[in-house]
């Protein structure tokens, strides 16, 4: 009889996402600079949270901020592209400023959703895990731009790279928020509050795109004279 | 923050510890009324101008604090009237920290009221061109006192019947308490109005008027007009 083919979980015990942070000895793998803690994001994200929770966590969330700025401002010159001009700089300064703004207005809120939720969790800890949350984000918003850069060269079309960048932020989003929620899940919290602030979250940068534009199209002036909300800007948008 | 994160879990047990035995938690509570009052009055009165910003970032705190000491009494005197055995000291500062905890949280949303408020147009613009905008910054800043408020008396419950172990009365006490303090404070905040203001109307700190009249008696006014114009 020939020998039986293993089976593919031979030898496997508990799944690794229920087990505890640092129980698994790649979680506790150190992070010692940017590639690491890029690659960390991307395939190992418990040891960027178990990391987020150690004393020495300002490092990391300073490190992941930087990948964040750099990334942000990266994709921006992308997106500066299409109008080229002044938007190779305003465009990357307006993509950053805005990540960092959203991610800044809505901090104080998920600490009290985390807290509201039952996770036991230090502002520190929520600085991390936010900064995580942006660095991957742009990260994979990077992992785009090749796309994003094409069709800039290929389209005229202002509503249809709009929407092109809009459906890119939206699953960078999807990312970084499911990276958030599994963070927030080994500080105890119930999901309900973390979902809450998500939509907030979503809704903030979404605002915040028309709030600093144009991103992608081009104006007399760095911010606009004219306040609306982004349904009302993409109505008119689609209407011209 | 002392215990405000365990607050906000739900976790009770710190806080009627605090009220037992720790003198000076009271400085906890009132940093955050003030703190929280304040980030959330400036957002909310920023709409109108700057000034006002100023002026119902001074006033939010003033009317949390001047109802908690205002109804201080009141508040002692019904609590072993319903069955909750507080002193005078441990109903205030139950009252006090309630009031931070709803403070808190409003001060943590502010940022996001701040941020609607830049995105809409100006009061005066608003009212001019389209009332939705006005409905839109309205209903959000009563959805944020909505939540902060359920979310403080349902703290403030627990914390009552962890302290002392009466469920049935610190209901009853907590409903006592909303009564009196909903008298209190909503002429505290009709004297001290305007919060936002008018664009017809000059920014004031408080209105001429400020001590003609009841929140009661304006309430009363605009049911009458509206069932018998």
């Amino acid at each position: 009889m020939p020998p039986l083919l293993p089976t593919a979980n031979a030898g496997a015990t508990t799944r690794p996402e229920i087990m505890p942070l640092g129980e698994d000895p790649a979680d506790r793998e150190a992070i010692a600079g940017p590639l690491a803690a890029v690659e960390a994001l991307l395939r190992q994200p418990r040891r960027v949270v178990y990391w987020a929770r150690q004393g020495s966590a300002g490092r990391l969330t300073g490190i992941l901020f930087a990948i964040a700025l750099v990334c942000s401002l990266l994709y921006g010159i992308v997106v500066g592209t299409f109008s080229l001009n002044a938007q190779l700089w305003a465009a990357p300064l307006k993509v950053a400023g805005g990540f960092f703004l959203s991610a800044l207005i809505c901090l104080p809120s998920l600490y009290i959703f985390a807290c509201l939720s039952g996770a036991r969790v230090r502002v520190s800890e929520v600085c991390g895990l936010i900064a995580g949350l942006l660095a991957l984000m742009t990260i994979l918003l990077v992992g785009f731009a090749p796309v994003a850069w094409i069709f800039s060269q290929s389209t005229q079309s202002l509503p249809a790279m709009g929407a092109l960048h809009l459906m890119f932020w939206a699953i960078a989003t999807y990312f970084g928020v499911r990276f958030l929620q599994h963070g927030f899940s080994h500080f105890g919290g119930r999901p309900a509050g973390l979902r809450v602030w998500s939509l907030i979250f979503v809704l903030v940068m979404i605002q915040m795109t028309t709030a600093l534009r144009p991103l992608v199209g081009t104006a007399d002036s760095f911010l606009p004279g004219e306040k609306k909300f982004f349904l009302s800007h993409w109505v008119e948008e689609l209407q011209k | 923050m002392g215990e405000l994160p365990e607050l906000l879990r739900g976790e009770a047990r710190r806080t009627a510890e605090v009220w037992a035995g720790e003198s000076q938690g009271w400085v906890a509570y009132v940093i955050w009324i003030v703190l929280g009052g304040a980030l959330f009055g400036a957002a909310v009165g920023w709409w109108r101008a700057p000034l006002q910003a100023c002026y119902t970032a001074l006033k939010l705190p003033l009317i949390l604090l001047l109802t908690a000491l205002g109804n201080g009494l009141l508040n002692a005197m019904l609590a072993p009237l319903v069955g909750v055995p507080l002193t005078l000291r441990q109903s205030l500062m139950a009252v006090l920290m309630s009031f931070g905890v709803a403070a808190m949280i409003l001060g943590a949303l502010s940022p996001l009221l701040a941020f609607l408020v830049w995105n809409t147009p100006s009061l005066a613009e608003a009212a001019a061109r389209d009332s939705r905008n006005h409905g839109i910054i309205l209903v959000t800043q009563a959805g944020m006192i909505a939540l902060a408020g359920f979310v403080a008396n349902l703290r403030l419950w627990q914390a009552l019947r962890s302290f002392s172990g009466r469920g049935k009365a610190s209901l009853r006490l907590l409903g006592c308490w909303l009564a009196g303090n909903l008298l209190l404070g909503s002429q505290l905040a009709w004297v001290c109005r305007p919060f936002v203001g008018s664009p017809q109307l000059a920014v004031q700190f408080l209105r001429a008027e400020a001590f003609q009249g009841s929140f009661y008696e304006s309430i009363f006014g605009i049911m009458r007009r509206l069932f018998f114009p």
